[in-house]
């Protein structure tokens, strides 16, 4: 794409670095902002993260090759800093993976920033019970509509392997969604 | 059309009146039960400020250092002529100098137990090369397999931590 290689030229030019870096933040920050929220799931970490997710990009720029498209790049970081963000306060927290969703989830009820009914709190719930691959791809396809080419190049997965996942998360929600 | 006048069947009454409303409550119904919203909220206006936020702290962390400031130049003449001072001064006084070696190791252990450094183990594996470092390195004793397994029996909750696999 003609505007994607303008733009990271841009990037990597001192003169005419600060203003390309304005574009690159007003075109991905509210796409990324809800691929972090999706994982971390409270606003103010979700914050966090998207700051440490332009600040990386920002520093590694001249590492980006060109072989993957920009939107993909900038996706997986945003991804891979949640996970670890997730995973560092939980360790220090001294709560394994799982209890550290739960809790996260629980604490949603009390989210000024989380506005859901029952079912959605539900739903919450529910997606904090699938694995991690699942999860990802759900909330990815489903509430974000990413096409599955996508997602493939996000998170290196073949096309076949998502659809699998995503039908298997699907199903699994909708169980747990119809118990009780 | 209306019924044909040979045609046999027919239909309960009223029944294409409400076959419309019977067809939608059925499509109702079969909806996904999955709710499309998240119901996330963020703050007001707060995609408005952020490029604001993100700037500031990026100038920050960006702030060029100056390599010899005068200041730094200044303490490092002063400490490195402290240390001569001493040196000599320990030399005519005769007594005896600590070298690192002289800290017993649980001495060492104590202190980065007590002392907080601010860096999370995550932080310190960034700055340790791997490929340079052998697990014999770090350890004295050797890891029987055995002992592997006892720790990945107790540790692991659920296999999916281990990454074996895609997780597909």
């Amino acid at each position: 794409m003609i505007v994607e290689e303008t733009l990271v030229q841009d990037l990597r030019t001192k003169s005419t670095q600060a203003q390309a870096f304005k574009v690159l933040v007003d075109m991905y920050k509210e796409r990324l902002y809800w691929q972090i929220r999706s994982i971390v799931l409270n606003h103010a970490d979700a914050d966090d993260v998207l700051q440490n997710t332009f600040i990386k990009v920002f520093k590694n720029i001249d590492g980006f090759k060109g072989e993957s498209q920009l939107f993909s790049w900038m996706y997986r970081i945003a991804t891979n800093e949640a996970l670890s963000y997730i995973k560092q306060k939980a360790k220090k927290q001294g709560l394994t993976h799982t209890d550290y969703q739960e809790k996260v989830v629980a604490n949603l009820q009390a989210d000024v920033y989380f506005e859901g009914d029952e079912i959605q709190l539900k739903l919450q719930q529910a997606i904090a019970t699938l694995p991690e691959k699942q999860k990802l791809v759900f909330n990815m396809k489903y509430f974000q509509e990413l096409k599955y080419e996508e997602i493939s190049s996000i998170l290196d997965t073949s096309v076949g392997g998502l659809k699998a996942s995503y039908h298997l998360a699907v199903k699994k929600l909708e169980q747990y969604l119809k118990k009780d | 059309m209306s019924k044909n006048k040979n045609n046999p069947f027919k239909t309960p009454e009223g029944y294409f009146d409400s076959f419309q409303e019977n067809l939608m409550d059925k499509l109702t119904k079969d909806e996904p039960v999955i709710p499309k919203e998240t119901a996330f909220k963020v703050p007001d206006g707060y995609f408005d400020i952020f490029n604001e936020k993100l700037m500031e702290r990026l100038d920050d962390e960006t702030k060029v250092v100056p390599l010899y400031p005068v200041k730094k130049v200044i303490a490092l003449v002063a400490s490195m002529a402290a240390v001569v001072v001493l040196f000599f001064g320990i030399n005519w006084n005769k007594s005896t100098t600590v070298s690192f070696g002289d800290l017993a190791n649980r001495d060492i252990e104590a202190y980065f137990e007590n002392n907080e450094f601010g860096l999370t183990s995550y932080e310190i594996a960034e700055v340790i090369p791997v490929s340079d470092t052998e697990l014999s390195d770090i350890m004295n004793s050797s890891i029987e397999d055995e002992q592997i397994l006892d720790y990945l029996n107790e540790n692991i909750n659920e296999l999916d931590e281990l990454n074996l696999t895609d997780n597909e």
